[in-house]
């Protein structure tokens, strides 16, 4: 189930993938997929379950077929680590992927861009879509309205009874979304919600916003 | 050829006597006894207290084995390693060495002793590497390192004695596990091995025994048990509070008896004060400075996170009696002769007898002397606790190691080990593995997973795969890349902390280690106390924190996890019968028990003090919520898990949300809604019937196993800690082991090392077989259920206690819309 929200007169869906789609560019916004960190961790001896490998593609083909977007832009830390052989799943993925993908480049991403250029993906430092500018690293622009990733935000509920608990979440100040990380074995920061803040949270399979 | 052999024995002895004699000291029976079990070959565990000279009860007789060996010792002396004595604690392992080599030399043999450990320099430990010490002191770390350096079986090949100290500390833990699989292999390595283990009292000493050597083991055949039966006076004062009105109902830090401590400080020579964390140990130091700065230079602090040096130099002036009083934890427990030490204070409840007597016993350390005591209580309820110490160390019911079962973590680290160093053909390691306590009967399916698991990462070999550890090459299991054995080198051992952060001043000087959790909580200007001083953060360099004196009102002291301690069995039937008392004549109470009088007066008023035949449940509604208490009276650990069972069955009746706290009375289930407690009664929820299906089931004991899966993911080298004091730079490898179990259990739940942190859940945390002895009692017991107007004094330290589980069968969209509606109500 997405929830939809509106910003500067544009349309928005957010998904519980992490995912946010822009409706008027029909452009999928996806943030810190760490593609290749559990081969990564697996070649440096630690033995994680290989499934989790596959199940980052998995989502991603549910998530583009829930939009069939036209464009799909990775908001940064779309490979974790060196080349490793999770390019090869990336490659064919690619491969069966129709939109055309964009890769604004993250702190992760040290794979040469002639390596994307290759499969025909563009790798950018940031993208301006009119009053839009998209980032990695969360920046505030004079101007525009940004969208961002790289923090893994997470927020904290807490109610009465002392119950409390930590959801991963997209995070809105009044210039700014950053986007929660889609990939499936990273981890999450806890961001403190501030007065002129919005926060949506990812309950399983919904976008509630508190 | 018989005779002969006991009559150079008897020589044997008469040189072991005549040195005694020497120091005008005479042998106790267990020390001779040790010296014969020895010489004949036995193998054995030796249960002798702290300062009664066991050391030279085990010396002896490897230097003896050595004469007689060596006739011509002072001509030929044979290189290469002769006896290992392993230690728990390193900073014990220089007192170690001065008794042996006292022996030695008094003995005139040319025999060598080392020492190593996490301490020791690379340029000492290649050395040692050339050219081994005859007799070696090392930590179970440091054993398994030299079991990873290539050639160790040439370097054991003519060891003839292993010496485990201080084994009840070792037993329950996995450093005892570590124990196991090392003795396992040196058996094999050096065929003349004697093991022999030391002991304090604990209550399964036979067991204990049993997993040293194995079980049905040749060794165990060929083996005694000795005990040194030294009977040991300890006299137990509990400090009473004046007015009772003023005591609080809840806390953990004492403070408020402070000065009643002081005339027993000015009595003493030296006094021992015992906290139960090292945070407490903090505020105690800064407190007593504080209100009595003429104890400036004649008190001290010591705690595991101060620096080696101070450490040390506290010891010494402990010993040249240049202290009137120190402030410590655990870490004085062991070891060590303090003879000045005439009074011990422990602060807060113990929550174990053996610990308690083993604090108690480091007062009146001389034989024959009395040990003094003094119990401190931080809140009211302790003097019930107190009262249970004085009949449990009168009846010297002491509790019980349990030896861990089928530890992987440590089996994959070990077979790294092997495989880092020689390289190990499993036909030849599986026997060994199934020789010991921790693997016996371990099924041929399990040993071929985890043979799979550091081969190829997984069970099947998949396409695309880079997976990197162990590899085969002609049957041998070996590590041929230097990342990996490297890797591994740095990170065996089974203690996993936090991170630890080594704390130092700006200008150079260091001070002791903290958590990196602590650390990291600080902004820079923030003001803590540390090692008795009040610091100023400045930042975090690499693995260091800077900081420079201040001159501010401390703000933050470091919490330290760990010291939340359960009470065993045996101690929480005493802790119940104390209680029970209540309802008695004053006449028949302990002091403890009358003290309390004014606050069983306030408890009867809204709710009952229980008898042996009941069980209390208590209800009422605070700002907070909804409370139901419940008292079982069985320690944390089984009200943990019973709180958890409940709370469980509790939420399959109607979607619910509850945080669950306990302590050792009983435990709170806090929830936004009431519940009725009819309903429960009704539905018989405290059964024993599906115990382990709900237990299961129940959210909280996924929260637990992952904590757990925490150590484990460490130990088998799923999650690397990092190189010392470059954490940063490896922090692409570094996961958090909570993502790890996260993927665990959505892609591999069958996972050995997943399932091994719910056993442990089961055998070690939420202790399944005491719970089910816990609800049988409770079903012959008659329910009390009051509900009262407001929060009663057995229930006040639970409420008030911010650690909590969490437990919901609400859909998490239902419970946050919830949540929601209710802040902005």
């Amino acid at each position: 189930m997405t929830r939809p929200l509106n910003i500067h007169q544009s349309n928005f869906e957010l998904h519980p993938s992490g995912a946010l789609y822009w409706k008027e560019q029909s452009m999928l916004l996806i943030s810190d997929v760490h593609l290749g960190k559990v081969s990564h961790f697996r070649k440096y001896g630690a033995a994680v379950p290989q499934k989790a490998i596959a199940a980052n593609f998995r989502l991603l083909d549910s998530t583009l077929q829930d939009f069939l977007p036209g464009t799909v832009c990775f908001l940064g830390d779309l490979f974790h680590s060196h080349l490793n052989s999770e390019w090869e799943l990336f490659r064919e993925w690619v491969s069966r992927t129709s939109a055309e993908i964009i890769l604004v480049a993250g702190n992760h991403d040290i794979i040469s861009p002639l390596k994307y250029e290759a499969l025909d993906i563009k790798v950018v430092p940031e993208l301006l879509i009119g009053q839009f500018l998209l980032t990695h690293h969360p920046e505030e622009r004079e101007g525009f309205f940004n969208f961002a990733g790289h923090i893994h935000p997470a927020v904290r509920i807490c109610g009465e009874g002392r119950q409390s608990m930590r959801l991963p979440c997209f995070f809105k100040s009044p210039r700014q979304m950053i986007l929660p990380a889609f990939g499936t074995f990273t981890g999450m920061h806890t961001l403190e919600q501030k007065n002129d803040n919005e926060v949506f949270a990812i309950a399983e399979d919904q976008v509630i916003k508190l | 050829m018989a005779i002969s052999k006991t009559k150079q024995d008897k020589e044997l002895y008469t040189i072991a006597e005549n040195w005694f004699r020497q120091q005008q000291w005479k042998p106790f029976p267990f020390q001779t006894k040790a010296w014969k079990a020895f010489l004949e070959g036995k193998h054995g565990l030796l249960n002798a207290p702290t300062g009664s000279g066991k050391t030279y009860a085990l010396w002896f007789p490897i230097v003896l084995q050595y004469l007689k060996d060596n006739p011509d010792y002072q001509k030929k002396h044979p290189k290469g390693l002769k006896a290992v004595w392993i230690t728990p604690l390193r900073a014990l392992s220089l007192e170690i060495k001065q008794s042996a080599e006292r022996v030695i030399r008094d003995l005139g043999t040319p025999l060598t002793v080392g020492i190593r450990s996490g301490d020791t320099s690379v340029k000492e430990r290649a050395r040692q590497k050339k050219d081994m010490p005859d007799l070696l002191i090392t930590t179970p770390e440091s054993l398994q390192l030299l079991l990873a350096s290539k050639g160790y079986d040439k370097q054991f090949r003519n060891c003839s004695a292993i010496v485990v100290d201080e084994w009840h500390e070792l037993l329950g833990t996995k450093r005892g596990v570590q124990i196991e699989l090392g003795l396992s292999r040196l058996k094999t390595v050096a065929p003349r091995l004697r093991i022999w283990g030391i002991s304090a009292t604990i209550g399964n000493l036979e067991q204990a025994r049993e997993v040293l050597l194995g079980p049905g083991s040749e060794a165990l055949m060929n083996s005694v048990l000795i005990r040194a039966n030294i009977p040991k006076k300890i006299r137990v004062q509990s400090i009473i509070p004046e007015k009772m009105d003023n005591f609080p109902w809840r806390g953990h830090l004492g403070l408020h008896l402070m000065e009643d401590v002081m005339p027993i400080i000015d009595r003493s020579r030296t006094t021992l004060l015992f906290t139960n964390t090292r945070g407490q140990c903090e505020i105690w130091y800064q407190r007593l400075l504080e209100k009595h700065p003429e104890l400036a230079g004649l008190m001290a602090m010591h705690h595991g996170s101060i620096g080696k040096e101070t450490r040390i130099w506290v010891e010494e002036a402990i010993r040249d009696e240049r202290l009137k009083a120190v402030v410590c934890t655990s870490s004085l427990d062991l070891g060590v002769d303090f003879a000045p030490v005439e009074t011990v204070v422990q602060i807060g409840g113990p929550k174990g007898v053996a610990r308690f007597m083993q604090r108690a016993g480091r007062s009146g350390h001389r034989p024959g002397q009395e040990s003094v005591i003094y119990f401190l209580p931080t809140h009211a309820l302790e003097l019930v606790e107190a009262s249970a110490l004085k009949a449990a160390v009168a009846t010297q019911t002491v509790e019980d190691r349990l030896p861990f079962l089928y530890s992987f973590d440590v089996l994959l680290q070990y077979l790294t080990t092997l495989a880092v160093s020689d390289g190990f053909k499993p036909a030849e390691i599986f026997p060994e593995v199934r020789s010991t306590f921790c693997f016996q009967d371990l099924p041929e399916e399990q040993w071929q997973w985890l043979l799979n698991f550091l081969v190829m990462g997984s069970q099947s070999l998949q396409s695309y795969d880079e997976y990197k550890k162990v590899e085969v090459e002609d049957g041998v299991f070996k590590v041929t890349n230097r990342g990996v054995a490297m890797r591994h080198r740095l990170q065996i051992g089974t203690i996993v902390g936090d991170a630890q952060i080594s704390v130092k001043y700006q200008k150079g000087g260091y001070i002791g280690t903290i958590e990196e959790s602590f650390i990291s909580k600080l902004t820079p200007g923030d003001v803590f106390t540390f090692a008795g001083r009040t610091l100023e953060f400045i930042r975090v360099k690499e693995m260091q924190a800077m900081v420079r004196n201040s001159k501010a009102k401390s703000t933050k002291t470091p919490s330290w996890m760990g010291g939340r301690l359960t009470l065993t069995s045996q101690m929480s039937e005493l802790l119940r019968e104390a209680l029970y008392t209540a309802g008695e004549p004053a006449g028949q109470q302990s002091e403890e028990i009358r003290a309390l009088e004014s606050l069983f007066k306030r408890q009867r008023k809204e709710s009952i003090v229980p008898k042996p035949s009941e069980f209390l449940i208590e209800t009422f509604k605070t700002r907070d919520g909804y409370h139901h208490l419940f008292y079982p009276f069985e320690g944390r650990f089984v009200h943990e898990a019973m709180g958890s069972l409940l709370s469980y069955r509790i939420s399959l009746l109607s979607p619910i949300t509850f945080s669950l706290a306990f302590n050792d009375y009983g435990f709170e289930l806090l929830s936004d809604q009431p519940v009725d407690m009819q309903q429960v009664l009704d539905n018989d929820l405290f059964t024993t019937k599906y115990m382990h299906e709900d237990l299961q089931n129940s959210l909280n004991s996924t929260e637990m196993a992952r904590r757990k899966f925490r150590d484990i993911a460490v130990i088998s080298g799923m999650v690397f800690t990092g190189y010392p004091n470059k954490g940063i730079k490896m922090k692409h490898l570094q996961s958090n082991s909570q993502l790890l179990f996260d993927v665990f259990r959505d892609y591999e739940p069958d996972n050995l090392l997943f399932q091994q942190a719910f056993r442990e859940t089961f055998e070690h945390q939420l202790e399944e077989g005491r719970l089910r002895i816990a609800l049988e009692r409770i079903a012959g017991q008659q329910v009390v259920w009051k509900a009262c107007k407001q929060p009663t004094p057995l229930s006040f330290p639970i409420i008030t206690d911010g650690l909590r589980e969490k437990l919901s069968s609400e859909k998490l969209a239902d419970r946050i819309q919830r949540m929601i509606a209710k802040l902005q109500k």
